[in-house]
């Protein structure tokens, strides 16, 4: 069964495109990703779909309702933790989900009952009383994630939910995250542009990047639309496309940017010193060679010709967006 | 769990008044600012405007028979100041300036809120957006009425024609100039993005409307055209009523009864409660 489905979205800020025509659905009890670069299109497709903003075309489904026309139905459904933090830090963390569940209308024990109990699964049932402002970073995160869950939504929505975090931190949100698909069934869309925590986490993924999805599909699938072996050579100037045709026993053969050539292969070992000698010969110096089972980056770079990492580190994330 | 309609709104209310507690240097400046202006301000001008220290007579003007010099102009100064003396007139103003002042800044929380994030966390639950915003103006008022109370039971250390009988009612109107300003402090903040827009904003008004509310001096002496503008400030309608509760002065413009007081200020927070709820509904986090 589908719970969320989102058709043809479109999503204009005043000069960006920041969104520009995603479809995907979400089935029940998955773990569904969106992985891409900083600037993707991510967060706002997934504000979207948390009824925060409205789509400049398109549309979103959540369990049957419109988000854009029923948003209080949508709203009842889902628990979102934001990118950027979005907790009091001047309560405790115990105050924290207090408003939260009375803002979702609950009170009485059963709600002073369930904050103690989240708290614990997250491990901050010591903390409750704290000031989130005296928090580590981890912790914020945990506590909201906690606070997300706190009035049993269907579905959890998690934007970047490890991001910033310690490799220490990002495991345990990695465990409660599977925690709550395997134990309770739940239905997480989650974005991401850490590889590792896609391939590790979602059952489906979707790469998304300059607001479309480029792909689509399970890690293994997405793996399987290179071949068995991606070699890339770097060469000392730009060869021509004409210097595809000459490879024997390639699957797919692609130039890239700096001289880069993306070779799709059965099996490394076997083609490489052949590839090597015909390079050379045809008068080209090569720089450097290197081969790699497909992982999501190798995708990535395929379907774009960019590598992930890179287009990480060529922007830093907007932040305050609130500031003009 | 049960559902309750209001918890919203209660929600808020928990949230504006446990901030409130958490932030112990805002009850320090709330409670310093007002001191500062009564010691210097009550206590300075208190003894130019009385005359007992008075004993001699006035070079060139001749003694009325019967009268002393002093006490004619203890008798004017009684008339102009309401039958108080001006530091009693000053301290009864001071518990609506301070709430006056403390509730309209109040606004500056919305875009803290927008700045931490907090502002989504708010609208993404599926509460009213009315009840939401409403519970968070309470909640101000709540916290600054209390605020106000702290000032005029330090009026009554520090000046002597308070009347302890009339501190239960002047606390409505109190509330309810709360309600007004908080409102309007929100109406401002949630149409900004910046802090300091903000505090601009609220400065550039909060000067004039105070001078121009009865706190420091009578309405009845003022400029004409300074009265006018007394008369559209809300704020004039709170010292006049706070004013007449705490120490039976009644000095105001014509409209201004204690009945009247309590109407307009009733409308201003209606009317204002009701257009941060419909500038909170048209908000959402695209700018
Ligand atoms: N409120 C806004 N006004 C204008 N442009 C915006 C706004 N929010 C986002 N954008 C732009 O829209 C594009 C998509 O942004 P979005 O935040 O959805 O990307 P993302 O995939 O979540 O990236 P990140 O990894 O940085 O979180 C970016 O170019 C961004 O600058
Ligand atoms: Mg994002």
């Amino acid at each position: 069964m589908d719970v969320i489905v989102v058709e043809n979205l479109v999503k204009k800020y005043k000069d960006v495109l920041a969104v520009n025509g995603v479809s995907f659905t979400v089935r029940k009890g998955e773990i569904f990703a969106l992985l891409g670069p900083n600037g993707a299109g991510k967060t706002t497709t997934i504000h979207i779909i948390a009824t925060l903003l409205k789509p400049t075309s398109g549309r979103v489904i959540v369990e049957g309702y419109d988000a854009v026309k029923e948003p209080g139905k949508v709203r009842r459904l889902i628990g979102i933790v934001f990118q950027e933090p979005s907790l009091d830090q001047q309560l405790t963390a115990y105050d924290n989900m207090y408003i939260h569940g009375r803002l979702y209308g609950y009170s009485g024990n059963e709600l002073r009952k369930r904050i103690l109990e989240l708290l614990e699964f997250v491990d901050l049932k010591e903390y409750a009383f704290k000031q989130v402002k005296h928090f580590s970073g981890g912790m914020k995160r945990r506590l909201e994630i906690a606070r997300g869950l706190l009035t049993n939504p269907d579905i959890l929505i998690l934007d970047e939910p490890t991001i910033g975090l310690d490799p220490q931190s990002r495991a345990r949100v990695w465990e409660y995250v599977r925690k709550l698909k395997n134990d309770l069934g739940m239905t997480i869309l989650m974005t991401t542009h850490y590889l590792d925590e896609a391939d590790e986490l979602a059952d489906r993924i979707a790469i998304m990047d300059h607001g479309r999805i480029i792909a689509m599909g399970t890690s293994l699938e997405l793996k399987n639309m290179l071949g068995s072996d991606v070699i890339y050579l770097k060469l000392s100037k730009q060869a021509p496309e004409s210097l595809c045709r000459e490879f024997n026993g390639v699957k797919d053969c692609r130039l890239l940017e700096d001289g880069l050539i993306e070779l799709v292969v059965e099996n490394a070992n076997k083609v490489l010193p052949e590839v090597m000698k015909l390079v050379m010969e045809k008068g080209y110096e090569i720089r450097e060679v290197s081969y790699r089972k497909p992982s999501l980056n190798e995708v990535f770079l395929h379907l774009t010709g960019r590598e992930l990492r890179d287009s990480l580190e060529a922007s830093s994330p907007p932040r305050g967006r609130w500031h003009r | 769990m049960r559902r309750v309609n209001l918890s919203p709104l209660i929600a808020m209310v928990y949230r504006q008044v446990k901030r409130w507690f958490s932030a112990r240097s805002r009850l320090v400046s709330t409670v310093l600012n007002p001191l500062v202006w009564i010691i210097f301000l009550g206590l300075g001008w208190g003894s130019v405007f009385s005359a007992s220290g008075f004993k001699g007579a006035l070079p060139g003007i001749p003694t009325p028979p019967g009268l002393s010099i002093s006490d004619l102009v203890q008798k004017y100064f009684n008339t102009i100041f309401g039958g108080v003396d001006y530091l009693t007139f000053m301290v009864s103003g001071m518990a609506s300036m301070t709430v006056f002042l403390a509730s309209f800044i109040g606004g500056i929380s919305v875009i803290w809120d927008k700045q931490f994030g907090y502002l989504k966390e708010t609208l993404v639950a599926p509460a009213s957006r009315k009840l939401v915003i409403a519970g968070r103006i309470l909640g101000d008022a709540i916290v600054t009425t209390v605020q106000g109370l702290i000032v005029i039971l330090l009026g009554f250390i520090i000046a002597s024609g308070l009347r302890i009988a009339g501190v239960g009612i002047a606390l409505i109107y109190l509330f309810l100039l709360a309600i007004t300003f908080s409102s309007l402090g929100v109406v401002i903040a949630l149409k900004l993005s910046s802090v300091e827009g903000f505090q601009m904003i609220v400065n550039l008004l909060t000067m004039p409307l105070m001078f121009m509310s009865g706190v420091f001096y009578p309405f009845t002496t003022m400029p004409s055209w300074m009265q006018v503008i007394a008369l559209y400030n809300p704020l004039s309608y709170a010292v006049h009523a706070v004013r007449y509760w705490l120490t039976g002065a009644d000095v105001g413009l014509s409209p201004m009864t204690p009945l009247n007081d309590l109407l307009v200020l009733a409308a201003g927070a209606t009317i204002l409660l009701l257009t941060a709820g419909f500038a909170f509904e048209k908000t959402s986090i695209e700018e």
